[in-house]
C-alpha cells in the first residue's frame, strides 16, 4: 500500500544514484593516489559516504524535504569550506541533551536529514522516503562493492 | 418546511461546503467523465476543498472558482465559492456517500499530491486530498463532514450525550458557532447521531463570547489549529458518534489519523513489523532500522574506500560519452520494473569487460544466470553475473528474471558500440577475448533460444543485430 504523496520511483532513482555515484567514485580515484594506509582509507571512505549522500539527495532532486536538507547542507559546506576551517573550533559545539530524555520522535529528527524543523506528520512521511532511498542506495552500493571484491 | 428553510440558509452561510462535496461526490462518481482538470490545477494552486466540486457542477461555477484563486489563496475561496453556489441536496445519493465516506474520507487524507488529478480512478483521493488540502491551508481544517438533507429533527437521545460533553467543556475559542442558522444548518446536516451532536454544541454555544468571535467571520465550525486564525472557509469536521465534538479534540483527531495512517505505511516498509502494535514500539523499529540503514552505508564506503585503487582506469572519459546513451537506456526501462540496478550492472560489467586485457583472460562461460557458474578468475575480478544478481537482493520475480535481465543486457550492448570510436578505446587493442566475452554474454541472454547463436560478425554489427531482436 502506498500512500498517495509518498511516490517514489525506485528505479529511476536507482539509475539516477548509480550514475552519479560511480561517476564520483572514478573522479576520486583519478584523483587521489591510491594509498592503502589506514588514514587515507578513512578519510576515503568519508568522502565516499558523503558522495553517496549527495548523489542520493541529487537523484531525488528538490522533492523531498531531506533532499533538500542535504543539498542545502553539502552547498553551505561547500561554501563555508574555507572559513569554516578557521572558526570550526567554536562552531562546533552541539549541545547534547541528556541521552534519557531524548524521545523517540527527536531521535527520529536526527536520523532524518532536516528533521528538525518537521512536524510530526511530515516527519513520517520524510522518514517513509527516506527509508526507500537509503535502502536502494545500499543495495547498489553493495553491487559495486560485491563487483570490485571479487 | 425543512427543505426550503435549507435552500434559504443554503444561500447565505458558508459551510456549505459539506453539501457541496457530497453533491460532487455523488455526481463524480456517477458522471466521471466531466472532472475537470481545473479542479486538480487550481486545487494545486492552493484552493481548497471546493475547488473539486466546482469544477464538476458548472462552467460558471469554475470560472467564479477561478477568479477567487487569482484574487487570493485558499482564504476566501471556500467561503465565497459556497456562497455563490447553491446546491441541492440529494438525499439518497447523498446518503450513499456517507457510508463510503466514513471508510474512506479520513485514511485518504494528507497524502494526497496536488498533482493527483488523473482521472476517475484518483477522484476520491482528490477529495480526500481536497480535504487534506484545505486543512493544510491556512485554516487548518480537516473535514470529513457529510451532509444528508433530511432535515429530520434531532431526537433526544443523541442531545443528552452531546449534553453532558459540552457541559463539561467550555469550548469558546476555536468554535465559531451562529446560534440560529447553525442550529439550522445542523439540522440540515444532519446525520443521526452527529448532527444532534452538533446541534447541540450549537445550542450550547449561544454564548456572548462566541457570538462575538463569530461576528467577525462567517458561520461554521472551524477546526484550526491556527487558531489564532478566523477566516470564513471553515471545514466541517464531523465528530464520530460518541466523540468529542470541540475543535480541538476534533483536529487532534484528524492528526492523529494522519499520523497513524503513515505509521502503517512504514509499518509495511520496514521489515519484520508485522507483529508490533503501538507508535512507540514502532518507531523504536523505525529508529533502528534507519540508523542500521545509516550504518550499511558506513560500512560500505569503508569497503569501497579499500577496493577502490584496485581499478585505476580511465574510465571517466567513458563516462562523459555514455551518458547520452544512458539516458536513453534508462527512459526506454523506465516501464521495467526492477531493472534499475541490473541495467547499471550490466553497464559495470559491460566495462569492467573492455579492460580485461589487464587481467588474464577471462574466460568466462556464462552458462545461465541463474546458475552460479565456475569461472577462471582474472586476478581482480571474479566476473560472476549470478552472484551479482544475487546480491541485488533478487528484486525480480523468478518468472521475469530472464526476459528482464535480457532485455537490460541488450540495451546496455548497445553502449559500447560508441566507445569502439572515442579515441581512448583505441588504446586497447580490441581484442579477441572481448569479443568473445561479449558474445558470451550475449550468448548469456540467449541461452534459452531467444536467439542464434551469434556469427563472429564484426561486433557492432552483431550488437546492432541483438538489439533490433530484443527490442523488437
Amino acid at each position: 500500500m502506498t500512500p498517495k504523496g509518498v511516490t517514489l520511483n525506485t528505479n529511476s532513482h536507482k539509475i539516477k544514484f548509480a550514475r552519479r555515484f560511480i561517476r564520483t567514485l572514478l573522479r576520486m580515484r583519478k584523483n587521489a593516489p591510491s594509498s592503502s594506509s589506514i588514514e587515507e582509507i578513512r578519510k576515503r571512505s568519508q568522502r565516499i559516504k558523503i558522495a553517496a549522500y549527495s548523489s542520493m539527495a541529487h537523484a531525488v532532486g528538490s522533492r523531498r524535504a531531506w533532499s533538500r536538507a542535504i543539498l542545502f547542507k553539502l552547498r553551505n559546506r561547500a561554501r563555508h569550506h574555507g572559513m569554516m576551517r578557521r572558526r570550526s573550533m567554536k562552531k562546533r559545539v552541539i549541545k547534547n541533551d541528556p541521552p534519557g530524555d531524548q524521545s523517540q520522535t527527536n531521535k527520529l529528527r536526527q536520523l532524518v536529514p532536516g528533521g528538525k524543523a518537521m512536524d510530526m506528520c511530515s516527519l513520517l512521511e520524510e522518514t517513509a522516503h527516506y527509508m526507500r532511498c537509503l535502502s536502494t542506495q545500499v543495495k547498489v552500493m553493495q553491487t559495486i562493492a560485491d563487483h570490485f571484491s571479487k | 418546511m425543512n427543505r426550503g428553510f435549507i435552500q434559504e440558509e443554503m444561500l447565505h452561510c458558508t459551510d456549505m461546503t459539506v453539501l457541496e462535496r457530497e453533491t460532487a461526490r455523488m455526481k463524480w462518481h456517477q458522471d466521471q467523465q466531466q472532472q475537470s482538470y481545473f479542479g486538480g490545477t487550481e486545487f494545486g494552486g492552493g484552493g481548497g476543498g471546493g475547488v473539486v466540486f466546482q469544477g464538476h457542477e458548472g462552467h460558471h461555477q469554475v470560472q467564479n472558482f477561478q477568479g477567487l484563486v487569482g484574487t487570493g489563496g485558499g482564504d476566501l475561496v471556500l467561503g465565497e465559492m459556497v456562497s455563490q453556489s447553491v446546491k441541492v441536496v440529494d438525499a439518497a445519493g447523498l446518503k450513499n456517500r456517507w457510508a463510503e465516506l466514513g471508510r474512506f474520507e479520513l485514511p485518504d487524507m494528507g497524502f494526497e499530491s496536488c498533482g493527483l488529478v488523473n482521472g476517475t480512478s484518483s477522484e476520491f483521493e482528490m477529495t480526500a486530498g481536497a480535504i487534506s488540502r484545505t486543512s493544510s491551508c491556512a485554516p487548518k481544517v480537516v473535514v470529513a463532514a457529510v451532509a444528508e438533507p433530511k432535515g429530520k429533527v434531532s431526537a433526544p437521545v443523541g442531545k443528552e450525550s452531546s449534553k453532558k460533553r459540552k457541559a463539561d467543556k467550555v469550548q469558546n475559542t476555536q468554535v465559531v458557532v451562529e446560534d440560529e442558522p447553525k442550529d439550522k444548518r445542523k439540522k440540515l446536516c444532519a446525520e443521526d447521531g452527529e448532527s444532534k451532536i452538533t446541534e447541540q454544541t450549537s445550542t450550547k454555544n449561544t454564548t456572548a463570547d462566541n457570538n462575538n468571535r463569530e461576528s467577525s467571520s462567517d458561520t461554521s465550525k472551524e477546526n484550526s489549529k491556527a487558531s489564532e486564525v478566523q477566516k470564513p472557509d471553515y471545514i466541517h469536521v464531523r465528530a464520530r458518534r460518541g466523540q468529542a465534538t470541540d475543535s480541538h479534540s476534533l483536529a487532534e483527531r484528524v492528526r492523529r489519523e494522519k499520523i497513524s495512517e503513515r505509521m502503517k505505511y512504514l509499518q509495511d516498509l520496514v521489515p519484520g513489523c508485522n507483529k508490533i502494535t503501538g507508535k512507540a514500539g514502532m518507531l523504536d523499529e523505525i529508529i533502528n532500522y534507519v540508523q542500521s540503514l545509516q550504518r550499511q552505508v558506513e560500512f560500505l564506503s569503508m569497503k569501497l574506500a579499500a577496493v577502490n585503487p584496485r581499478l585505476d582506469f580511465n574510465i571517466e572519459d567513458f563516462f562523459g560519452k555514455e551518458k547520452v546513451n544512458f539516458k536513453q537506456n534508462s527512459c526506454s526501462f523506465g516501464s521495467l520494473g526492477n531493472l534499475g540496478v541490473q541495467h547499471f550492472l550490466m553497464l559495470l560489467i559491460l566495462f569492467l569487460l573492455q579492460y580485461q586485457q589487464m587481467f588474464p583472460a577471462c574466460s568466462t562461460s556464462f552458462p545461465t544466470i541463474g546458475m552460479s557458474s565456475e569461472m577462471t578468475n582474472p586476478a581482480y575480478l571474479q566476473f560472476n553475473p549470478a552472484q551479482v544478481v544475487a546480491c541485488c537482493g533478487l528484486e525480480m520475480g523468478i518468472n521475469s528474471s530472464d526476459m528482464a535481465l535480457r532485455r537490460a543486457i541488450s540495451a546496455p550492448v548497445s553502449i559500447p558500440e560508441t566507445y569502439i570510436d572515442t579515441p581512448s578505446f583505441t588504446q586497447l587493442p580490441p581484442s579477441s577475448t572481448w569479443d568473445a566475452d561479449l558474445q558470451n554474454l550475449l550468448n548469456l541472454e540467449f541461452h534459452q533460444g531467444r536467439s542464434t547463436s551469434f556469427p563472429s560478425q564484426p561486433f557492432t554489427g552483431s550488437i546492432e543485430a541483438s538489439n533490433l531482436k530484443m527490442e523488437m
